[in-house]
């Protein structure tokens, strides 16, 4: 268990800035997920936790000794931790036991003992009837265990995860989502995990780091995150909210040439409205686009100016596609600032 | 950064210093009036024409082949594609002995049975026609890795547009793998205008003779220090055709159009009726183009007498094989090239780790230059002994001319695009993450390296040097114009006795080669599978 902090971190690739002044603490024992869509410099982040890629300026501290700043640079073979890929990266020339042997043969322990820790390794994943298998033979689900297994051997400071689970099938993901916070409750190990997808991140984390453009827009716990998006982009990206931009008066807002009646007051620019906040029978009329069954509930798509708006509600409303349906917001969040995507 | 370009200054040197001082050994001469003098013109006439031949012939059986083979449900199509593929593991030298055999005016098994002066390989035709067949590969590869790549949806797109699945084939396939095939043609251009063997067998002694460049500037470095200076003159202009080749290719090849979507499995077109009869004919083909040399070559080397049906002997076989002179050179040729192969995958692993796309161009340009020109550029580079001189103090002493090790390097620098191209296309395929995993673990950059990534590179590696000895065992071009008098490599032995009237014997060691590419052939399938 070790911490792990960035300091006023920045990297650029030629003249492209990946990551701009960025700090972040994560503590020992904790799982923190960086979320965001790709190219907001997610993997970037983890890859310079890792030591695969220098940061330009800024400092890197793990466990409280600084790894990566101005005059120092240790080694990723020299920080103590452990990765999962999205590749998996299980190396093909070695079989399962052999691919989980290897951190702890580059520390030179003795036989007995490399074999003893890495049964227990298999064990943690359920992989000891595997172990002599080459990892041609193995599906992705089980080379995937394999690399968690060949990362968490050598008990790492801090296991790194850069979206171990975005290469699995859907059944597949729930199960190694499953096992990984099962694993994580076992150990205790420090987690940083990289993932695009909102779903995986809320459920498996202490807290959740939303990126966006190289930045952190908020860091907090799922439920903070989920009920009190600090931004528009946080709202629409983990709660899926409509991000709407327009003027206020009194509690009439108007945007895209419509007018809605807001619930409560205050001054804003943008509002988010999540879809189960979109009520149908009242409001302002919008013409249906589309009607999508989605099993427990209905999703309506609504023309509104050159925009789409979207609401999710019981699938007791006999609207058809083309008709005008009245509209309205049950509950919303405001933004002083434009939103920006 | 300073190493990089120490590395590449390195390189640079190596692969063109010889061609620079083979320049400079040309300064001298005047060379307009060399390049417009009649003997001058009528070698480029002969090279234009020979190749030009060759590239037409490559290309008309190159391409529809390919389609056949890569589109359609032909019978035998893995039997005829691997017959196809191997004249291109051959020295053309062989087939052009082949031919010899099989329509030499006065002696060929050909014109034995149909006559004497039937047929007649020797001049431009011959040429062209042997240089072509040994051309095929060229085309014919290149084409079917385009017909593979082609998506399977944009054939099945003109299906749904209501199109007859020939006419699917011949609308769309064909087109888009057509840039491979002339890019591929070019090359056959440029093969045949590099060949040496082939013309000075088939052109010199044909009446009236038929020279080209290769050979003109072979016959004026045996004239000596004068002939020297006219050769490089005349290395300048094959030079230039060569890079203007190149360049037509690379051309050409840049509207080779990858597929975009995944595309689904691409069926073959059936052919129907069709089948059995063009399976016939590519069969016929084959065996004439390919098999019948190769035969030939096989029945010179135990005929008694050459060019006469008078039973079977195995005299050619027991004197080469007795012969101190063939066991000689049988050790030579193995040393040079185990050492070739060696040194040409090792510096390709090096060079190609750097992962930079221009070094591997740099490294890999020699073997654009023709044989003749590449052993001249040497053998005047190193014709006096080069010293270096380190720190004023430490002097090197590189004698190299006139020894085997001349020869080594010429194979080492005309072959290390092998070993840059394999690694550097390994390195390409290889996971990064992979080594990444190995540092993570705790490796060291260095420990990574060998236990990640180095496994991951075993079969680029491996065929790099199976090709690299192979194509070295059997070389000729170089090997003729650099190894020391009196001493001798396969390629040279097999040059001498085919030159100097002992058909059979040369023969046997043809025969040997064959054996030698043929069985390399069978220890490469399984791998590939």
């Amino acid at each position: 268990m070790a911490t792990v902090e960035l300091e006023q971190v920045f990297k650029q690739y030629g003249s492209t800035p990946v990551v701009k002044g960025l700090s972040l603490k994560v503590e020992a024992g904790e799982f923190l997920s960086l979320l965001g869509p790709s190219g907001c410099g997610k993997t970037t982040t983890l890859r310079m936790v890792a030591g695969l890629e220098r940061i330009d300026r800024g400092v890197l501290r793990i466990d409280g000794r600084v790894v990566d700043g101005p005059q120092v640079n240790m080694p990723p073979e020299r920080r103590g931790l452990g990765m999962v890929f999205q590749s998996y990266a299980v190396w093909p020339h070695r079989t399962v036991a052999q691919n989980v042997a290897y951190p702890l043969t580059l520390q030179g322990l003795g036989a007995q003992e490399i074999a003893a820790r890495v049964q227990e390794a298999l064990g943690w994943v359920r992989l000891q009837p595997f172990a002599d298998r080459p990892p041609s033979q193995l599906s992705g689900g089980q080379l995937q265990r394999v690399a968690i297994a060949r990362a968490l051997v050598a008990r790492p400071k801090v296991l790194l995860l850069d979206e171990p689970l975005s290469n699995l099938d859907a059944a597949l993901r729930e199960e190694l989502r499953g096992e990984i916070a099962s694993l994580r409750a076992t150990l205790g190990t420090t987690m940083i995990f990289v993932t695009h997808d909102q779903h995986e991140a809320l459920a498996l984390s202490d807290r959740v780091a939303v990126m966006n453009h190289g930045v952190i827009e908020q860091i907090a716990s799922p439920e903070q995150l989920y009920r009190e998006p600090a931004t528009p982009f946080v709202a629409s990206f983990v709660g899926g909210a409509n991000v709407l931009t327009g003027t206020v008066d009194g509690s009439t807002f108007t945007t895209h040439g419509e007018r809605f009646e807001l619930p409560g007051e205050g001054p804003a620019t943008t509002i988010a409205v999540r879809p189960e906040h979109v009520r149908l029978g009242e409001g302002t009329p919008l013409r249906l686009l589309a009607r999508l069954f989605l099993g427990s509930a209905v999703e309506y798509r609504f023309a509104l100016g050159d925009v789409v708006l979207r609401a999710v509600g019981p699938a007791v409303e006999a609207a058809r596609v083309g008709d005008h349906v009245r509209v309205g917001f049950s509950q919303v969040r405001r933004y002083a600032s434009p939103a920006e995507s | 950064m300073k190493r990089s370009l120490a590395l590449a200054l390195a390189v640079g040197a190596v692969a063109f210093g010889p061609l620079g001082v083979l320049l400079s050994r040309g300064l001298g001469v005047d060379w307009l009036a060399t390049w417009t003098s009649p003997p001058t013109l009528l070698a480029l006439r002969g090279t234009v024409v020979t190749s030009l031949g060759a590239a037409m012939l490559a290309l008309t059986v190159g391409l529809p082949l390919a389609v056949l083979i890569g589109r359609t449900d032909l019978p035998l199509r893995r039997t005829l594609q691997a017959a196809f593929t191997l004249p291109s593991a051959l020295p053309p030298f062989i087939l052009g002995m082949g031919w010899v055999g099989l329509a030499n005016p006065k002696a060929g098994l050909l014109n034995l049975l149909f006559g004497v002066g039937t047929f007649d390989i020797y001049g431009a035709g011959g040429i062209a026609f042997v240089l072509g067949c040994a051309a095929i590969p060229l085309v014919f590869l290149p084409a079917l890795a385009s017909l593979a790549r082609v998506d399977g949806a944009l054939e099945e797109a003109a299906r749904m547009s209501g199109a007859t699945p020939l006419r699917a084939l011949l609308g769309v396939s064909v087109p888009l793998a057509l840039p491979a095939a002339l890019s591929g043609a070019a090359l056959a251009f440029l093969f045949a205008a590099s060949a040496f063997g082939v013309p000075y067998l088939l052109g010199v002694t044909a009446t009236p003779p038929t020279p080209t460049l290769t050979t003109r500037i072979y016959s004026e470095v045996l004239v000596g220090s004068e002939g020297l200076a006219r050769a490089s003159v005349l290395s300048v202009e094959l030079l230039a055709l060569a890079a203007l080749l190149l360049v037509g290719s690379r051309a050409l090849a840049r509207g080779v159009l990858l597929s975009q979507g995944k595309g689904g499995a691409r069926r073959p077109v059936p052919l129907g009726a069709a089948r059995w009869p063009l399976a016939l004919a590519s069969l016929s083909v084959m065996f004439v183009l390919v098999v019948l040399p190769l035969l030939a070559v096989a029945l010179t080397s135990v005929q008694p007498v050459w060019g006469q049906f008078s039973g079977l002997t195995v005299k050619h076989w027991s004197s080469v094989l007795s012969n101190a002179r063939t066991l000689d050179a049988a050790t030579r040729s193995l040393v040079l090239s185990l050492g070739a192969a060696s040194l040409v995958t090792v510096l390709g692993l090096g060079l190609a780790s750097r992962r930079r796309g221009w070094l591997d161009t740099l490294a890999g340009a020699p073997y654009a230059v023709p044989g003749t020109v590449l052993a001249l550029a040497l053998l005047t580079s190193f014709a006096r002994d080069v010293r270096f001189i380190a720190f004023d103090r430490v002097a090197f002493v590189l004698a190299l001319g006139n020894t085997a090790w001349l020869l080594l390097l010429a194979y080492v620098v005309k072959h290390l695009a092998f070993g840059v191209r394999n690694a550097s296309d390994g390195f390409a395929q290889v996971d990064p993450s992979l080594t990444e995993a190995a540092r993570l673990s705790g490796a060291s950059p260095a420990r990574a390296f060998l236990d990640a990534t180095l496994p991951q590179l075993r079969a680029p590696l491996g065929a790099a040097f199976v090709v690299t000895f192979l194509t070295c065992m059997t070389e000729l071009t170089l090997s003729v114009l650099l190894i020391p008098t009196g001493r001798d490599v396969l390629g040279t032995l097999l040059f001498d006795l085919q030159s100097y009237a002992d058909p059979g014997s040369a023969a046997v060691i043809a025969c040997a080669f064959i054996v030698l590419v043929l069985l390399a052939q069978f220890v490469r399938r399984p791998k590939e599978a």
